[in-house]
């Protein structure tokens, strides 16, 4: 399994999926787009308003960066653990004819949502720019955020992959978990609507962790808070370690049933 | 090289796939085992080409899968030496929207060929596809032999030192199927090694150097292409006769068809040479009192083409049958037909044929094969005894 084989799956995942299509490879990009102008749409008043607590130099497009800063992060890391969860049934005809390795197989799933990571990025510091809003060296730790959000999103979804192999249902109950998942991180919303007594348990979700963690660097230019991230590091770590060892555990069987 | 050591592969049979799980937590059995491989072992050395025959299910299939490395064995090894390409069912990994160009590209990094040599052997592979044009169209307008001659290019350019040929060869117009045929010679001759998987009986004899038959999982035979063709026939003439595939027949009974046999000369058994001498011998009872009996044979191919037919009226034979006896009739002739698989028709009739009184007529009563040829090589479905002179045209003047 080579490099050149990754990519190619990546083009074919971006380009070759909308050849024929007038607006091509630009459909990776409309789905999110339209999801952030209805948030900004329906949240934008009655967030506003909270967001001024933050005490951060706000316009009008206080909420939009607010939530554009989470929800790019957050569309990357849920798409990733979706598809890598199917990845075994997406590539079923590859996989029981050609000997590919499986668990590098996820990767270009990574490389394609870092891609389109990459480009909102680069789409939304284009925004910033024209708004005036301060882009500082802070920006640098984005790359390592990003890189521990997909080293857990890769985790989380090959341990899926390999499960549902077995257990059909997983597929589904992965997408209620990810809906769940969503409305339970304050990318949306801010924390403060939530009572207090609540709010500590946020601090177990590692999303929440990693996305305060961007607004930390983009909205706010500062540091992130180095414990919670590294706590983070280990258990996606650890996860990491035991997604391999499962899937070394039943390979075997995994390419039986495929 | 490809050497095969005790390869054991067992299946387990769960009625759910969960039930996996189930027996890790629980720590007890929920499977069935079903031994697809038992102890496999053989070698291919580098030139040589192995034919891999068996009924379906014998474990054909799962054993090129776990050479390939697409499934993985329980026990025992194997060793491929350098990189081991297989004929993708046809176009797998194609995708449809994509055209044939692009679809080199990508099909060509799945069989495991880098970028550089892809762009290497682009031209080579395009003009070995015979697509011309084509090429720049979607593989969804292409037609199923188009996109094997696609898949077969490819295959053959990525330079394997291994090739496994699974069936594919099948489609594809005459014309391609011989240029393949050269091409794997030729890759044969630089040393590659094959392993060919095939139910054209022919094909293993022409091609293949040695051949194994599988049964149930095991070899069952390990020799000359000869020697396994007769074995795999032997198990399937058994598979044949467990099956009782043979209805009764019509007619109106009068005479009955008891037992037909055929066999060759030099082999003895229901595979045969082209132009081998082979018998055909009819065992039948006489139920009631006929006033003549002719008794008939027709030749027919897998289409259900009369090939050939004859019967014991128009070779000069009348006969009248007593009642209550039984009767052999043997039939001698030199099958002078193409390679392939024919069946044989048995009829009990009066006169010239079956029009006016049939006393019983069994169609397909037996199968065989034609597979190799003996003596001069000829094209098309038969031998007509043939001369040939060759003069120079001003010694025969102007007639």
């Amino acid at each position: 399994m080579n490099i050149s084989l990754l990519l190619n799956f990546t083009k074919q995942d971006l380009i070759d999926r909308y050849s024929g299509s007038i607006l091509g490879g630009a459909w990776s990009f409309i789905l999110p787009l339209v999801n952030i102008l209805i948030f900004v749409l329906v949240f934008s008043k009655i967030m506003g308003a909270k967001l001024a607590v933050f005490g951060a130099e706000f316009t009008q497009y206080g909420y939009s960066i607010y939530l554009v800063a989470g929800i790019l992060a957050w569309t990357a890391f849920a798409n990733s653990v979706v598809r890598i969860t199917n990845i075994f049934k997406e590539k079923a005809g590859l996989i029981a004819k050609v000997n590919i390795s499986l668990s590098i197989l996820p990767v270009y799933i990574l490389v394609t949502e870092s891609i389109i990571f990459l480009i909102s990025m680069a789409f939304f510091a284009l925004f910033l720019l024209l708004i005036d809003f301060p882009i500082s060296r802070y920006w640098l730790f984005i790359p390592l955020l990003f890189l521990l959000q997909q080293l857990l999103a890769y985790s989380l979804g090959f341990i899926f992959a390999t499960l549902s192999v077995f257990i059909r249902d997983i597929r589904e109950f992965v997408n209620v978990i990810i809906q769940l998942w969503f409305w339970c991180t304050p990318i949306v919303y801010v924390i403060d609507i939530i009572p207090e007594f609540a709010q500590k348990l946020f601090y177990f979700n590692p999303l929440f962790i990693i996305v305060s963690a961007y607004r930390e660097v983009i909205i706010f230019h500062r540091l992130p808070e180095f414990n919670n991230l590294g706590i983070l590091l280990i258990t996606a770590s650890i996860l990491f370690v035991l997604s391999l060892y499962l899937f070394r555990k039943l390979e075997r069987d995994v390419r039986d049933f495929i | 090289m490809i050497t095969v050591t005790n390869l054991h592969k067992r299946f387990k049979l769960y009625k759910k796939p969960s039930d996996r799980l189930k027996e890790i937590m629980l720590r007890r059995s929920f499977h069935q085992n079903y031994e697809a491989l038992r102890d496999i072992s053989f070698t291919v050395a580098a030139g040589e080409t192995l034919g891999i025959l068996g009924k379906n299910g014998a474990g054909k299939s799962t054993l090129l899968k776990i050479i390939t490395g697409v499934l993985l064995a329980d026990d025992g090894h194997f060793q491929v030496e350098g990189k081991i390409t297989g004929l993708l069912e046809l176009g797998t990994g194609f995708d449809a929207d994509l055209n044939g160009l692009q679809n080199i590209t990508s099909n060509g990094l799945l069989i495991g060929m880098s970028m550089t040599e892809i762009e290497a052997q682009k031209q080579a592979i395009i003009d070995f596809s015979e697509l011309g044009d084509f090429i720049h169209e979607p593989i969804r307008t292409y037609s199923s032999g188009m996109i094997m001659r696609l898949a077969f290019s490819i295959a053959i350019h990525a330079n394997p030192s291994c090739f496994v040929v699974d069936e594919a060869l099948s489609v594809g117009d005459a014309h391609f199927q011989q240029k393949c045929m050269r091409r794997i010679k030729r890759f044969r001759q630089e040393g590659g090694s094959i392993l060919f998987v095939s139910h054209d009986l022919n094909a293993i004899k022409m091609l293949c150097d040695r051949a194994i038959v599988l049964d149930q999982g095991i070899v069952v035979a390990d020799g000359s292409p000869e020697d396994a063709v007769n074995h795999y026939n032997r198990i399937i003439a058994d598979l044949e006769e467990q099956s009782q595939r043979q209805e009764e027949g019509y007619g109106s009974n009068e005479a009955e068809i008891t037992a037909v046999k055929f066999w060759g000369q030099d082999s003895g058994g229901r595979v045969v040479t082209s132009g081998e001498k082979s018998y055909i011998e009819i065992i039948f009872k006489i139920n009631a009192p006929v006033e003549d009996l002719t008794v008939g044979i027709m030749i027919r191919d897998r289409f259900g083409q009369d090939i050939f037919g004859t019967n014991s009226h128009h070779l000069g034979l009348d006969f009248e049958p007593q009642h209550d006896n039984h009767y052999q009739a043997l039939f001698e002739l030199d099958m002078e037909i193409a390679p392939g698989k024919y069946t044989l028709t048995v009829a009990l009739h009066s006169q010239e044929n079956h029009i006016e009184l049939c006393y019983h007529w069994r169609d397909n009563i037996e199968t065989f094969e034609v597979a190799g040829t003996k003596g001069d090589s000829f094209s098309g479905v038969c031998r007509l005894p043939t001369k040939v002179k060759l003069e120079r045209e001003t010694e025969l003047g102007h007639r």
